[in-house]
């Protein structure tokens, strides 16, 4: 006999939750944080963020930096709706959100998958969009924090340093770009992660794809670009798709000679390719025809 | 009644899964029984919602298995056949998130995860990650996250696979435990007879995607036909075709020994009319205790 104690009824109540998908994020965000490496990189990605608003103090206090100029301006201590795309659209800050998705996102799916959890999740009251917002969830907190959190802060010691509301009077429209831009990130992450973390069983190798796919995409670009000296070209790559995305949410001259729907189309054929993929791909039971 | 499905319908691309299954269980713990591929799993993930169909209806717990699936899963605990559990985690935390995702709040959920893992016999390595479980610990970890919200219906696939023969025991009591007087109905799926035996007042068998028996076990046992164990000399192909005929069924053992399956109509003495017209002499002749073990036999095949 193993039993140490004998089984007892649970006299509660169960419930219909509100958002069944909350418990799933809950959990994730947990498990992510308790990876050994995973906590000094999603510090070390709020460095560009420090340094915006060590930017935005010295473009309050000018006259006390005059040292540091030399002839003209120091564009980026000037507040404009180019500084905030400088910081949403960053190589630095890019590059540590993929970073993040590989710690943080790579097991997310293949995890489940690996160790058969679907089922337990889906013996549960739970549908698959449930789940999987559950996973998307995980994902747009970490995009979101180092995207929308920071530009409001970014927003807010502006008006702080400042001590008026010039600068929201200039750009009224500044907040909606931020939480729209943000938004869009967030969402071509979590698909983006999802897909990849369905495509293996291995976590290790969702890390990798992760990655490469999204160096690969890059220097793929410039690859061709050397070779073809094509603008176009620069669809294949995912940043600077994001880039001239970002461009247009923020009003700003675009790096490449195209319009921004060209980018916003790739990237959004992308996503709904992943999705297709993701739902195809998760159910709670693997059918071998 | 809490389980009946009728006519139900299910293929695997060409394959039939599933092949006019009705069937009805009331309350108490019942066993599904059949060979490895008889369709046994496919049921359960058709009643849990998990497959749809293609033909045929059916009912858990009032609630219909097409529509009312979100409903119906709250009632239900599924311990699945598969090794699963999520990595990085304690028992504790792994049984109150699945009692949380049943509906339970999550306080509600985390002592209860005590409660139940106490219960399976976990309540020493509750804190222990999962990643160094072992087989018998993990399959004891999927009932407990079964019973987290107390379920009134349990399905149980093949939940001794896996296991040493001390385990086999220990999960086995457990089950028993919880299908005498604790208002939990099982359904425990396995192809393991004595499991079966040991735990269950019904059975269905299937075999090939069909119901080829259900009923009590001790009623079955009983059944129309009697089984025989019979040595013989001389050639036996032609006595066992004679006797086929008369709608015998015959195994022979590795050692010579006959089990012969007489229908009820079939009286004891045709054997020696038969062996008497082939020429066959009969050595030993014994009437043999029916066990399920035999009645599956029977009704599967004995090849």
């Amino acid at each position: 006999m193993i039993r140490e104690h004998g089984y007892t009824h649970w006299d509660g109540q169960l419930r219909e939750r509100r958002f069944p998908w909350w418990p799933i994020t809950r959990l994730n965000l947990k498990l992510a944080f308790r990876k050994k490496h995973f906590r000094p990189v999603y510090a070390l990605s709020f460095l560009p963020a420090f340094f915006f608003i060590v930017a935005i103090y010295i473009s309050e206090r000018i006259e006390d930096f005059r040292f540091m100029m030399r002839g003209g301006r120091l564009i980026l201590f000037e507040v404009n709706p180019s500084f905030f795309k400088n910081y949403l659209a960053g190589d630095f800050l890019f590059f540590m959100l993929v970073l993040i998705m590989v710690f943080a996102g790579a097991g997310l799916v293949a995890d489940d998958f690996r160790f058969n959890a679907l089922p337990l999740y889906f013996s549960r009251p739970l549908r698959k969009k449930d789940y999987l917002l559950g996973k998307a969830a995980v994902i747009a907190f970490f995009v979101l924090t180092l995207t929308v959190f920071p530009a409001i802060i970014f927003i807010i010691f502006k008006l702080l340093f400042s001590g008026s509301f010039v600068f929201l009077r200039n750009y009224p429209w500044i907040s909606l770009s931020i939480i729209g831009y943000s938004l869009f990130l967030t969402l071509f992450f979590c698909f983006y992660t999802l897909f990849l973390s369905c495509l293996s069983r291995n976590s290790r190798y969702v890390s990798v794809i992760i990655f490469a796919v999204y160096l690969f995409s890059d220097f793929l670009y410039v690859f061709l670009y050397n070779w073809f000296r094509q603008p176009l070209l620069a669809l294949i790559s995912i940043k600077l798709n994001l880039q001239q995305i970002a461009s247009f949410a923020f009003g700003v001259k675009a790096a490449q000679p195209f319009s921004w729907i060209w980018s916003f189309l790739v990237i959004c054929a992308f996503c709904g390719v992943a999705g297709y993929f993701i739902i195809r791909k998760i159910r709670a039971v693997e059918v071998i025809r | 009644m809490s389980l009946t499905v009728q006519n139900l319908h299910f293929s695997y691309g060409p394959i039939k899964a599933l092949d006019d299954v009705s069937l009805s269980l009331e309350g108490g713990a019942a066993g599904l029984l059949g060979p490895n591929g008889a369709g046994k799993t496919t049921l359960i993930k058709i009643l849990l919602g998990f497959l749809r169909p293609q033909k045929g209806e059916g009912r858990v717990l009032g609630y219909d298995i097409r529509s009312e699936q979100k409903k119906l899963r709250r009632l239900i605990g599924y311990m699945p056949e598969d090794d699963c559990f999520l990595p990085g985690m304690d028992a504790v935390t792994f049984t109150a998130f699945f009692g949380e995702l049943a509906g339970m709040p999550k306080q509600e959920a985390m002592k209860r995860a005590h409660e139940v893992l106490f219960y399976v016999g976990l309540g020493e390595a509750r804190y222990r990650l999962l990643d160094t479980y072992s087989a018998g610990m993990r399959q004891r970890l999927k009932l407990a996250q079964a019973l987290v919200h107390d379920p009134k219906l349990l399905f149980l696939d093949e939940p001794t696979s896996n296991l040493d023969p001390q385990g086999r025991v220990e999960v086995l009591e457990l089950i028993k435990d919880l299908a005498n007087g604790k208002g939990i109905q099982i359904l425990l799926s396995s192809h393991i007879l004595s499991d079966i035996e040991m735990v269950c007042e019904d059975v269905v068998i299937l075999n090939r995607g069909k119901v080829v028996a259900q009923g009590k076990i001790k009623d079955l046992k009983r059944m129309n036909f009697r089984l025989y164990e019979l040595k013989i000399k001389g050639e036996r192909e032609k006595w066992l075709d004679k006797l086929s005929q008369l709608g015998c069924l015959a195994e022979v053992t590795e050692d010579g020994l006959v089990k012969l399956y007489l229908p009820g109509e079939v009286e004891p003495k045709e054997i020696f009319k038969v062996a008497y017209q082939t020429g066959i002499q009969i050595r030993h002749f014994r009437q043999s205790q029916s066990s399920l073990e035999d009645f599956f036999a029977q009704v599967v095949g004995v090849d």
